[in-house]
C-alpha cells in the first residue's frame, strides 16, 4: 500500500461516493433505507477523514499492520526526539509575550514545517520498505510537530489580538 | 398534494403528483417563505405583495396575536406584550436571557422553570417556542394560500452556529405550528446553494452572513454540483441589533442625556438608530437629532462606533480560514447574506480582509429562503431538475465529561456529517450497573466552560468487577446536526437502555461566545488541563501511600517515615496552586522517597505468601 495519496483524486472519489450514498438522495424512501444511507454516508465520511490527513492515514496503515498509535512504548520515543522536543519548547517559552516575538515565531514555524516535510518523506520511505516500527516512531514525532505548530499559531493569534 | 393535470394529445388527462414543500428562513428580524413556482423557487408574498414578514409578535388581551407588520407599532406602544427578535431567546435559560446586553422590556414568568423561561404576556405565559410558532404559522398559511394546497414539509434554516438546544427548540416550534420539518438547514449553506445553482460558479466560496441577531461565516467548495462545507464559524449573539444598540448608546451619550429611559423611550431611540443606520447605506452622511441634540454622522463615524463588532466578524473569518487550512487568496468569491451586510462599513471591512470585492448582486434578504426552498423540493421527494448534494459539518465540538472536570472530545468541530464515532468506557466500582454520561458542546478543555447538552443514563450494565465491563458508546450526528446516542456492553452484547435528559442550562455568567473565548484561553486551557492531570496523579499517589501505610506502616522506623512525611507535606501544600511541572516534580519526589517502603512491602508480602505454601500452591493461587 502506497502512503502517498493524490488528494485531488481522493476528494473526487469521495464526492462521487457521497452522491451515491447520501441520505438526501433517498429522502422519499422508507425509514430503513434512509437509516442505512446515514450509516453508509457516515462511514464514507470517516474513511475520507482518515485518508485525507497524513497523520491519520499513517495511524490507519499502522493499525492494519497490528500497531496501535494510542499505545506509546519506550522504544517509540528516542533520545533525539526528546531533545528536539525540549529545545523547540524552550525556544517558544523564551519568547516575549507581545508582538515583538512574531518574527521569531514565524521562523520557528518555518523550521517546524520543514521538519514536517522531512518526516513525511521518511514515513513514505519506511512504509515503502515495510518498516512499520520506524514508521510508528515517526508517527509520534509528527504528532508532536503538529501540536507544536498549533501552539505556535495560537501564540501568534494571541499576540496579534485575534 | 396539488395535482397538475397534463393533457396528452388527444388522450385522457394524466395526473402528475407534485408534493408541496417550502423553504422557511426564520430570521431574527424578518422571516420569509419560498417554494417552487413554475420554473424556479421564489419567495411568496402576502396579500399586500410584501415578501418579508417582520419577526414580531404582539399578544392581545383578546383574540389571536398580531404577527408581522401589524405588530410593529406595538414595539413602542405595548413593549411588554410585543416581542421582536425571539430567535435570540431560543435555547437559553433565564439567567442567560437576563444577561443579554439588550435590555428586554418583558416581564418574565416567575412560575416557569429556570431552564425554559417564558414571558408573562397579557394573553398568558408564552415561551420562545410558542412565539416562534406564531410566526411559522403565518408563513404556513401564506404558503398554503399561494400554492392552493396542503404542505407536506418544510426546510427551516438555522444559523450554522446554533447549538443543539437552539436547533431542538426551532424544530419544536415548527411542530407546534403544524409543519413537518424535512431538514434544519444551515443558513450559509442555503445561501451557497441558491448562489451556486444560479451562478454555476465553481471554486471556494465564503458566505458572510450577518443577520439581525446572529453571525455565521462558512467556507464551501463548489464542484460539479457538490456543495461541501469546509469549515464554519460564527457568533449567535452578534448581529445588526448590536450595531443598532451601539449607535443608540452613542447617540444617548453624545446628547448628554444621562437619565434612565423607560421601555417606550428606549424603543424609540432604538428605532432612531435603525433608521440612521439604513440611511447610511444610501448616503455617506446623515443628520441625526434626539432630545434637543443634533449632529451629523458619517460611515467612518459608524465604523469607529462599531469597531469592536466589526473586528469580531473579521476575526471569525480568520479562524474559519485556519480551520479549513486556507488563506484569503484561496477564496474565489464572497457572498454577502443578511440585511446587515448592506452597511458600507461591513462591505469595506470584508473587501479589505479578503482583498477582493464581495458579490453584491444577490438579494441578501431572500437568498437563504430560496436555498431552503430548493432543498425542500429535493427532500420532499420531487425529482428536482438540479442535481446537487449538500455536505455540511457540525459547527461545535462534542465531548464527554471525564474525571476531573475535563472534556474528552469525541467529534471535533467541522467534521462532515452525518458522522458516527464510538468511545469505550468501563465501570469504576465492582458490580456497577449504571453510568451517567455527560455530553457537552464547545471548544474549551473544562466541562464548566462548555455548554451542557445532555446527560445520558445507561442502565442495565451487567454487574462485573470494576474495570471489567467494556461499554461501547456510539455517538451519531445526523444530517440535521442533532445527536443521538446508543450503547452496548461488549462482552455480553447487552444493549444498555439510555435515557436522555437534555439540559439547556449553563451557569449564569456564561455569555461569551464559545469559540472566541476558547481561542483567547487556548494557552490557559492547555495549562489548566495539564495542571488538573498532574493533580489527579498526585492525589492517586498520596492515596496509594496512605493505604499502604495503614496496612504495613510499621515496616519502617519513625526516622524513615520522616523523609516521606516531608515529601507528602510539600506535595499537599503546593499541589493546589502550582504549575503542572512543579506538581509533577513533587509527585516524582514522593515516589522516589517511598520507593524503599514499596520494595520492603513487596518482600513482606511475598514472604507471607510463601510461608507454609509450596511453590506449586503459590503458582496455582496467583492471579
Amino acid at each position: 500500500m502506497s502512503y502517498d495519496v493524490d488528494i485531488a483524486s481522493l476528494t473526487e472519489k469521495y464526492r462521487d461516493m457521497q452522491v451515491a450514498a447520501h441520505p438526501d438522495r433517498v429522502a422519499a424512501e422508507s425509514e430503513e433505507v434512509k437509516m442505512r444511507a446515514v450509516q453508509f454516508s457516515s462511514f464514507i465520511n470517516e474513511a475520507y477523514d482518515s485518508l485525507k490527513d497524513p497523520l491519520k492515514r499513517l495511524a490507519y496503515i499502522l493499525s492494519l499492520n497490528g500497531l496501535d498509535v494510542e499505545k506509546v512504548s519506550q522504544s517509540d520515543l528516542g533520545m533525539d526526539l526528546l531533545m528536539e522536543q525540549m529545545q523547540l519548547r524552550e525556544s517558544l517559552e523564551e519568547l516575549p509575550k507581545d508582538e515583538s516575538a512574531i518574527e521569531d515565531l514565524e521562523s520557528i514555524k518555518k523550521d517546524v514545517q520543514e521538519k514536517q516535510k522531512q518526516r513525511l518523506d521518511d514515513i513514505s520511505a519506511s512504509l515503502g520498505e515495510q518498516d512499520f516500527e520506524s514508521a510508528k516512531k515517526l508517527y509520534h514525532e509528527m504528532q508532536f510537530l503538529y501540536k507544536l505548530l498549533a501552539e505556535i499559531e495560537a501564540g501568534e493569534e494571541a499576540r496579534l489580538g485575534y | 398534494m396539488a395535482l397538475l393535470q397534463i393533457q396528452e394529445p388527444g388522450g385522457k388527462p394524466a395526473k402528475v403528483l407534485h408534493r408541496l414543500a417550502v423553504g422557511i428562513d426564520l430570521g431574527t428580524s424578518n422571516s420569509l417563505v419560498s417554494a417552487l413556482c413554475g420554473t424556479g423557487v421564489e419567495t411568496l408574498p402576502d396579500a399586500e405583495d410584501r415578501h418579508l414578514l417582520p419577526s414580531v409578535v404582539q399578544y392581545l388581551s383578546q383574540g389571536q396575536p398580531l404577527v408581522g407588520y401589524e405588530a410593529l407599532p406595538g414595539l413602542v406602544d405595548d413593549p411588554e406584550n410585543t416581542i421582536a427578535s425571539v430567535k435570540r431567546l431560543l435555547g437559553k435559560n433565564l439567567s442567560e436571557l437576563k444577561n443579554l446586553k439588550q435590555l428586554l422590556p418583558f416581564k418574565f414568568d416567575g412560575q416557569a422553570d429556570e431552564s425554559s423561561p417564558a414571558i408573562a404576556t397579557v394573553s398568558g405565559s408564552k415561551d420562545p417556542i410558542d412565539i416562534s410558532a406564531e410566526i411559522l404559522a403565518v408563513l404556513k398559511q401564506r404558503a398554503e394560500d399561494c400554492l392552493k394546497g396542503e404542505l407536506e414539509g418544510a426546510v427551516i434554516t438555522v444559523p450554522a452556529y446554533f447549538n443543539d438546544a437552539q436547533r431542538q427548540q426551532t424544530k419544536d416550534s415548527a411542530q407546534l405550528a403544524g409543519l413537518k420539518v424535512l431538514r434544519l438547514l444551515n443558513e450559509p449553506t442555503a445561501a451557497a446553494v441558491a448562489y451556486g445553482l444560479d451562478s454555476r460558479e465553481q471554486g471556494n466560496v465564503c458566505v458572510f452572513d450577518l443577520g439581525g441577531g446572529t453571525f455565521d461565516v462558512s467556507l464551501l467548495s463548489l464542484q460539479k454540483g457538490v456543495f461541501e462545507v469546509l469549515a464554519t464559524g460564527g457568533d449567535t449573539n452578534l448581529g445588526g441589533n448590536d450595531f443598532d444598540h451601539a449607535l443608540a448608546q452613542w447617540v444617548k451619550q453624545q446628547s448628554g442625556n444621562n437619565e434612565e429611559l423607560d421601555a417606550s423611550e428606549r424603543a424609540r431611540l432604538n428605532q432612531l438608530a435603525v433608521d440612521c443606520k439604513h440611511q447610511l447605506s444610501e448616503q455617506q452622511e446623515v443628520e441625526i437629532s434626539w432630545k434637543g441634540w443634533a449632529s451629523t454622522i458619517s460611515n467612518s463615524d459608524l465604523a469607529g462606533i462599531c469597531e469592536d463588532l466589526i473586528k469580531r466578524t473579521i476575526n471569525t473569518c480568520r479562524r474559519v480560514l485556519r480551520d479549513a487550512s486556507l488563506t484569503t487568496s484561496d477564496i474565489d468569491n464572497i457572498v454577502l447574506v443578511g440585511g446587515s451586510t448592506r452597511m458600507p462599513v461591513i462591505r469595506e471591512a470584508v473587501a479589505d480582509f479578503f482583498g477582493k470585492q464581495p458579490l453584491t448582486d444577490i438579494d441578501p434578504d431572500k437568498v437563504v429562503a430560496i436555498g431552503a426552498g430548493i432543498q425542500a423540493d429535493v427532500l420532499v421527494g420531487n425529482k428536482s431538475a438540479s442535481d446537487f448534494l449538500l455536505l455540511d459539518v457540525n459547527p461545535l465540538s462534542l465531548g464527554i465529561e471525564t474525571m476531573g472536570d475535563l472534556v474528552e472530545k469525541i467529534i471535533p468541530r467541522n467534521t462532515t456529517i452525518p458522522v458516527a464515532r464510538a468511545q469505550e468506557f468501563t465501570t469504576f466500582k465492582d458490580g456497577q450497573t449504571a453510568m451517567t454520561l455527560h455530553v457537552v458542546q464547545g471548544e474549551r478543555e473544562l466541562v464548566t466552560d462548555c455548554r451542557s447538552l445532555a446527560r445520558f443514563e445507561l442502565r442495565g450494565i451487567p454487574p462485573m468487577v470494576a474495570g471489567a465491563a467494556k461499554i461501547r458508546v456510539s455517538f451519531q450526528v445526523d444530517a440535521d446536526g442533532l445527536l443521538s446516542v446508543s450503547a452496548e456492553e461488549l462482552s455480553t452484547g447487552k444493549k444498555a437502555e439510555i435515557q436522555v435528559k437534555p439540559s439547556f442550562g449553563l451557569k449564569a455568567d456564561f455569555v461569551e461566545e464559545m469559540l472566541q473565548s476558547s481561542h483567547e484561553h487556548a494557552h490557559q486551557d492547555m495549562e489548566l488541563r495539564s495542571v488538573k492531570e498532574a493533580q489527579l496523579e498526585a492525589t492517586q499517589l498520596l492515596d496509594a501511600v496512605a493505604n499502604a501505610r495503614a496496612a504495613d506502616g510499621d515496616i519502617l522506623s519513625e526516622q524513615e517515615w520522616q523523609q516521606i512525611d516531608g515529601a507528602i507535606a510539600t506535595l499537599q501544600k503546593e499541589m493546589n496552586d502550582s504549575s503542572a511541572n512543579r506538581i509533577r516534580e513533587l509527585t516524582e519526589e514522593l515516589n522516589r522517597c517511598s520507593g524503599d517502603f514499596a520494595a520492603k512491602r513487596m518482600d513482606l508480602h511475598i514472604g507471607q505468601a510463601l510461608k507454609g505454601e509450596s511453590i506449586d500452591e503459590v503458582v496455582e493461587n496467583s492471579p
